[in-house]
């Protein structure tokens, strides 16, 4: 009785679900159904992949992470660039290495230079002069030109590269950027000039050779990705768009989120404001206009007997579908679906069964008091906010394949993500991946109902809309779900 | 009593002589050249003026964080431009029926999401608001909003259309601002205002003093939205069209950073923030093209982190020192944002 008292909502729930679907996919063949289902759980899994970071973050740390759709479209650009033309990566990654090198001097600088406030505001400005000078004139619309997937669009990598002198030299200017940064935010990290000096020199000295050395070897290193096999460049792809979801949160946090924790309401509205700056800045560097990625070629052959009958056919021949009861279903989504289960099977074995998840949960509960433990709950932060984006970035690049990479993707996804959220209740895991399938499901269904046409009782024809129609219906189920249990279906009361 | 009140005369009296002044200074006529390009870049001040104000409504004076206020700027444009057009109605019917579509709207919206506390508030008007825009952008109502290129051509009848009678649209608008202006001081000052503020200060002690504060929170939305359905109303008096941009989070994200430039809470604030937020964007566009907007997220960045308090509330802290004021409205603004 007590176990039924305990997951009351869940399973009231779950038997609500269990009639409405009955209602919904009554009188619809079995591939339809499947179909819908299959794709329901697609969406379901991208919509966690998002979810999940935010409310991982909002538990430990109370920050509504609006940022964390540009995350997960950042990641994806990055992921796709990678695969197609990873050409401004190894022309970037030197310059921005060498400003956090730059910048990591932090606590040496603070040890010899201690400016006064208006100083710190000139020095501050002086790195952003320096800044500019490092990028001025840095060829960005050559190094992004794709030409991959469109043959015939590509620059030659000699004419779209800068000469390595030139490239030394903007190094240079950004390694200056960032000391002088440093010294402008100086006493800010009071409690770091305590740290090893010798420590951070390594970690400066460290950065600066792995920014030459990628700036050494970045032609190498193209020639290598690019011939690489399109499966496994697409599995490296998918691990630098986690990356770099995981170091941009991490970043974020550590310098925008962390001053203002006294702040909780100036938090999210700087979250808002970083969606518009992200949203700029891929504008800037990428264009208005999306792009598509191909599909890795274990999940698009083509050939005489695809689609594969079934899941077991499908590893030996890597069809582009597979049929589900008579009707192909791409086997991308099948990928998909399982990159949402893993992870949903990681975050529960990290917050289950390891120390850092025990950590994470005890801070859930009561932060200031794991603090008193004597466990730097800063560092904490940092990591889960680093784990929480790093999630959303490997999502960006898993959709990118089965929905191209787009400015809009960051709106939409945050969007849903929110839904997802709101329903499952703001905090919990579970809660993120039943609010997901929930939406999901709802879309899915919502998307074939739109496209095939709904006839009431009593009309003549059937009405049929865009798929916007259905992507905006989902704000229903939160609508009912706010009425009813505003805390969500997971939610602790309030 | 007077000196109080000096400085907005003399605010209101130079807004009035603008133009008049513009046109002596340049000896060109009020409608042609630099007046006339003067005069429509303050009504869009004017216009976002009162959108920034019924923002605050909300952040500053009772102490709810919504996402979602391009919603009501939004609908308010379409409401109008879809009646006047297609409906055929008469200017001040359709003006009455945005009023009361919007009031409509903000209570439904503000029933169901005020059930939720802080972030949480947030979040769910975001969701709203998106899910319009994702609406007005649909093809599936394109006969009456156009689409992604919006509801074009509304007719307005001759006076006060802003291309012929400039001069007239831009007392219109200042005169509609300043309307505003007195009506939001009135709200605030009244006794809902005041319960207003004690649920700014702490909702939970307002609630035991026996107030029942889901009331006045939706009172405070139906107010703000209306004011705001109203601006976006003008604005598609203005630009005889509806796009969009209106229901955009970019038209939040404005209103939210005019009431922060400006000094949230502080009445007159926002309303500068729209001013110099218009005419700095103005001029960013002017000097850097395309870029500016990404130049002016990194400043909306800035000014969270290091200027929370705006003009208005930066400059009534002079006098005290400095730190001990920003403790002292850190603490507030902690105090009675504890996510619960």
């Amino acid at each position: 009785m007590n176990i039924v008292n305990r997951y009351r909502n869940p399973i009231f729930t779950l038997l609500l679900l269990l009639i409405v679907a009955a209602l919904m996919f009554n009188g619809m063949s079995a591939s339809t159904a499947t179909s819908i289902v299959l794709s329901g759980v697609t969406l379901a899994a991208l919509y966690f992949l998002v979810a999940s970071g935010v409310s991982l973050i909002f538990g430990l740390m109370d920050v509504l992470n609006f940022a964390h759709g540009s995350l997960f479209m950042f990641g994806a650009y990055a992921g796709w660039t990678f695969y197609t033309n990873p050409r401004l990566i190894f022309n970037s990654a030197p310059l921005l290495l060498l400003f956090a090198a730059g910048l990591l001097l932090n606590p040496l600088t603070a040890r010899f230079v201690a400016l006064p406030r208006w100083m710190r505001w000139l020095a501050g400005l002086a790195a952003l002069a320096l800044a500019l000078v490092a990028a001025r004139g840095f060829p960005i619309d050559r190094l992004v030109a794709m030409g991959m997937t469109m043959t015939g669009k590509v620059i030659p990598t000699e004419l779209a590269q800068e000469p390595i002198e030139t490239m030394l030299l903007r190094c240079g200017w950004a390694l200056l950027a960032g000391i002088v940064l440093s010294a402008a935010v100086a006493a800010r990290s009071v409690e770091h000039i305590q740290e090893s000096a010798r420590r951070t020199l390594g970690m400066v000295i460290g950065l600066t050779i792995l920014g030459l050395a990628i700036l050494l070897a970045r032609n190498v290193a193209e020639q290598f990705i690019l011939q690489t096999e399109n499966n496994w460049r697409f599995l490296m792809a998918i691990a630098v768009g986690a990356g770099t979801g995981g170091i941009l949160g991490a970043l974020m946090e550590w310098s925008l989120i962390r001053p203002l924790y006294s702040r909780p309401i100036y938090q999210i509205l700087l979250t808002l404001g970083l969606t518009f700056v992200f949203d700029q800045v891929v504008r800037f560097i990428w264009g208005p206009a999306g792009a598509f990625m191909e599909i890795p070629s274990w999940f698009s052959t083509q050939g005489k007997e695809c689609p594969s009958p079934d899941l077991f056919a499908w590893f030996s021949q890597h069809c582009d579908s597979i049929a589900f009861f008579g009707r192909p279903f791409p086997s991308y989504r099948l990928f998909i679906i399982l990159a949402g289960v893993v992870m949903l099977v990681g975050i529960g074995l990290l917050l289950q069964r390891t120390r850092l998840g025990m950590i994470i949960r005890a801070g859930v509960q009561d932060s200031e008091m794991v603090e008193a433990l004597g466990i730097n709950v800063r560092r904490i932060f940092t990591l889960v906010f680093a784990i929480g984006a790093g999630l959303a970035g490997l999502g960006g690049v898993v959709a990118a394949p089965f929905l191209g990479v787009y400015p809009g993707m960051a709106p939409e996804f945050l969007l849903q993500a929110f839904i997802v959220i709101v329903i499952g209740g703001l905090g919990s895991i579970p809660g993120a991946a039943v609010g997901a399938l929930l939406v999901g499901l709802a879309r899915a269904y919502g998307d074939h109902i739109v496209l095939a046409g709904i006839q009431l009782p009593g009309m003549s024809e059937a009405i049929s809309g865009s798929p916007a129609i259905a992507r905006a219906s989902t704000v229903l189920i939160m609508a009912i779900v706010l009425f009813i249990k505003p805390t969500g279906i997971f939610g602790k009361k309030e | 009593m007077l000196k109080r009140h000096l400085p907005y005369l003399a605010l209101l009296l130079a807004l009035i002589g603008l133009p008049y002044a513009l046109s002596l200074v340049t000896g060109e006529p009020l409608n042609k050249g630099i007046p006339l390009f003067v005069q429509g870049l303050m009504v869009q001040v004017f216009i976002l003026a009162v959108f920034a104000l019924s923002y605050d409504i909300l952040m500053g004076h009772i102490g709810i964080l919504s996402f979602g206020h391009a919603l009501f700027f939004g609908s308010g444009a379409y409401t109008l431009g879809i009646l006047v057009k297609y409906g055929q109605w008469s200017l001040p019917a359709a003006i009455a029926a945005v009023i009361v579509i919007a009031a409509l709207e903000s209570f439904v919206i503000g029933v169901l999401s005020l059930r939720v506390h802080g972030v949480y508030f947030a979040m769910v008007t975001l969701a709203f608001a998106t899910v319009a825009f994702i609406l007005v952008e649909a093809t599936d109502f394109k006969q009456w909003t156009g689409a992604e290129d919006g509801l074009h051509g509304i007719p307005l009848p001759d006076a006060i259309n802003p291309t012929i009678h400039r001069t007239e649209f831009y007392f219109l608008a200042l005169a509609f601002a300043v309307a505003v202006f007195l009506f939001v001081r009135l709200c605030v000052d009244s006794p809902s205002g005041r319960v207003w503020a004690a649920i700014r200060e702490n909702e939970a002690r307002a609630t035991s003093i026996g107030y029942n504060t889901l009331v006045f929170k939706v009172q405070a939305t139906i107010v703000s939205g209306v004011l705001a359905a109203l601006a976006g109303a003008l604005n598609a008096m203005w630009n005889l069209s509806a796009t969009p941009l209106t229901m955009d989070v970019s038209t939040t994200i404005n209103a939210l950073l005019m009431a922060i430039i400006g000094g949230s809470g502080t009445l007159i604030g926002p309303m500068l923030g729209a001013g110099v937020l218009q005419l700095l964007g103005y001029l960013l566009n002017l000097w850097l093209g395309s870029v500016w907007q990404l130049v002016f997220g990194l400043i909306y960045i800035l000014l969270v982190l290091f200027v929370p308090y705006g003009i208005v509330g930066t400059w009534r802290a002079r006098g005290v020192p400095w730190r001990a004021a920003w403790r002292e409205r850190l603490r507030q603004w902690t105090g009675r944002s504890k996510v619960s």
